[in-house]
């Protein structure tokens, strides 16, 4: 059941090719374009400056490391500028997919034939499985933009990363995939509970932004909360993210942090991943469906 | 009786309002099966339920011998709630595509059939956001036969469908009843076409059920004997209290069994017959002398 739900949703999906562009492959096509025009401009500059200092333009010889694209990949969340956009693109896709039923009254027409829970966990895989594809494609950009500095400034290529490096990197990319799946369930619980899009959209929007004000130091002095206590793990998710991150590779965030703080962050982050989605379904079971 | 769907009390109330007041309802299987009743009687209340759109308030409810949150069971129905919408970027191929995947017959379903069953073949690649209402509900319809389900669920099937697509859509309905074996539940408002395609109906008013039967049951009580003839007066003597004047024909108010000798006695008092013909008692009349609903001066015969 759950399994028709989810051809059925990622088929739907597959149609709707601006919801695909805009989430999968506009910020990463932006990044891989600015990238190569960011690197045509510097040679440009940097040519300049040599001819107009006298001086030959001589290639670099430091060899470009393409596994840097990975971890730059990887600490997407982490990024305010692309991840903070990729974010929003997602949750646009995620509003689409998680309240498109009610705004087409389309529920009815599915909802008899496959048991509620099939239904709900058929959007989620799907928008998992976007997010996903949204790294990978994101991936390939970041391939794209140290490829390009390597071909512009005719600087040698190599790939070194160690074992120790790439799980590092793993888990990052982890975090931050889990990252977005959680600003997406929180979507589909408030796309559930209003059967608007728009709320589906602004709401966990919002509510990132409340969070990220809240991890501000001042405010954190002001409410009495502590980075490595409980009560400030469990209200900011994101600060649990930066935690685990820190925790895991010491000296990636600036968040001070000690190892008091890795279960509050686990719990934290796993319980804003498993309560919005068990509050949609909770919701959804008993919700009546005749009226979209 | 093999009954499709069996309800027992069901009841649903919307604050002090009772959508559905303790129906008892035994639909058989095989054969079109009509639900009457005016606005507000409760026939959407009961196919919201039926379909698990709703919970009901009280009373239980079975479908295809089992309840109604039994998807095995659920999967061998299909349904269309009043006038279906469908995402707008998608093509009416499209539409049937993603909704057999959902409904677990990605692999079996024989969309152009159904396209062309439903006469939608030439708009099959068009997006849907163009479609007038009548697509939409041929575009439903078909959306509902494709799994080949045992029953259908229609909620006024040719709502906004011109002319000749009711009489398409009446006898594509009564194929899946005759060929295709296929129990049809429908629920309209148009009484002439219920009457025409249903073998059965029930009158829900109020959300109670205040009559049921075969079609032929139901319009034969009151059954009488019109006469077009030369002179109505002359029969009006003959007939006594069993006569009533129709314009410038009479209502014999008789049995089957007693027309041949009224006929004959007439011919022996010389009444020039024009035509005779039994007339029943026409759906219309009956929903609404049993749901009280006030009939307008010029009856719209929903066709």
């Amino acid at each position: 059941m759950v399994f028709d739900a989810l051809g059925a949703e990622a088929f739907r999906l597959s149609k709707n090719r601006l919801t695909v562009f805009w989430s999968v492959f506009f910020i990463p096509l932006l990044f891989a374009l600015g990238g190569v025009l960011y690197h045509l401009i510097n040679k440009s500059q940097g040519d300049k400056l040599a001819a107009g200092a006298g001086l030959p333009t001589t290639p670099t010889v430091t060899p470009v490391n393409l596994a840097e694209a990975i971890t730059f990949t990887a600490n997407l969340a982490a990024q305010a500028n692309i991840g903070g956009l990729i974010l929003v693109f997602m949750l646009i896709a995620g509003a689409t997919v998680y309240a498109g039923d009610y705004r087409w009254e389309t529920w009815r027409l599915i909802s008899a034939r496959n048991d509620r829970a099939s239904l709900i966990l058929g959007k989620v895989g799907v928008m998992k499985i976007l997010a996903f594809s949204t790294l990978l494609v994101l991936l390939v950009a970041a391939f794209v933009f140290y490829g390009t500095q390597a071909v512009v400034f005719q600087r040698p290529v190599s790939f070194h990363m160690s074992g120790a490096e790439a799980l590092d990197a793993l888990l990052v990319w982890l975090l931050s995939y889990v990252r977005i799946v959680q600003y997406g369930l929180i979507g589909l619980l408030i796309a559930v509970m209003t059967r608007s899009m728009m709320a589906a959209l602004f709401v966990p929007l919002a509510l990132g932004f409340a969070q990220s004000i809240l991890g501000i130091p001042p405010f954190m002095a002001l409410m009495k909360l502590h980075p490595d206590g409980w009560a400030a793990q469990l209200l900011l998710p994101g600060m649990a993210y930066d935690t685990l991150k820190t925790l895991l590779i010491p000296g990636i965030t600036q968040v001070p942090i000690t190892s008091a703080a890795l279960w509050p962050a686990v719990v934290s982050l796993t319980a804003w991943v498993l309560l919005p989605l068990l509050g949609a379904l909770a919701w959804f079971r008993q919700q009546d469906l005749s009226k979209e | 009786m093999n009954a499709v769907i069996e309800t027992r009390g069901l009841t649903k109330t919307y604050g002090d309002v009772r959508a559905l007041d303790g129906l008892d309802l035994s639909i058989p299987r095989g054969g079109v099966y009509g639900v009457l009743g005016p606005n507000g009687a409760g026939k959407s209340t009961l196919f919201r339920i039926l379909l698990g759109l709703i919970r009901p308030t009280a009373g239980s409810a079975a479908m295809m011998g089992g309840p109604l949150n039994d998807i095995s069971h659920m999967r061998r129905t299909g349904s269309m709630i009043e006038t279906p919408r469908f995402p707008p970027y998608l093509t009416a191929r499209q539409v049937l595509r993603w909704l057999a995947l959902e409904h677990g017959v990605g692999a079996t379903a024989d969309i152009p059939h159904w396209l062309a069953r439903v006469g939608l073949t030439e708009a099959a690649d068009r997006k849907v956001r163009g479609f007038s209402v009548g697509m939409m509900q041929r575009l439903g319809v078909a959306a509902a036969l494709m799994s080949r389900p045992e029953l259908v669920i229609l909620d006024e099937p040719t709502s906004g469908m011109d002319p000749p697509g009711i009489q398409e859509m009446r006898a594509l309905i009564r194929s899946l009843a005759t060929e295709d074996g296929v129990t049809v539940v429908l629920a309209s408002h148009q009484l002439l076409e219920v009457q025409r395609v249903c073998d059965r109906v029930a009158i829900l008013n109020k959300g109670k059920l205040v009559r049921e039967g075969t079609v032929s049951e139901l319009t034969s009580v009151g059954e009488r004997l019109r006469l077009a003839v030369s002179s109505a007066d002359q029969v009006l003597a003959v007939l006594g209290a069993k006569g009533v004047r129709d314009g410038e024909a009479v209502l014999a108010e008789v049995k089957r069994a007693e027309g041949p000798a009224l006929i004959r006695a007439l011919v022996e008092a010389n009444v020039d017959i024009h035509e005779a013909r039994w007339v029943g008692t026409d759906l219309e009349s009956i929903f609404f002398t049993e749901t009280g609903a006030v009939q307008a001066p010029e009856a719209d015969h929903g066709v």
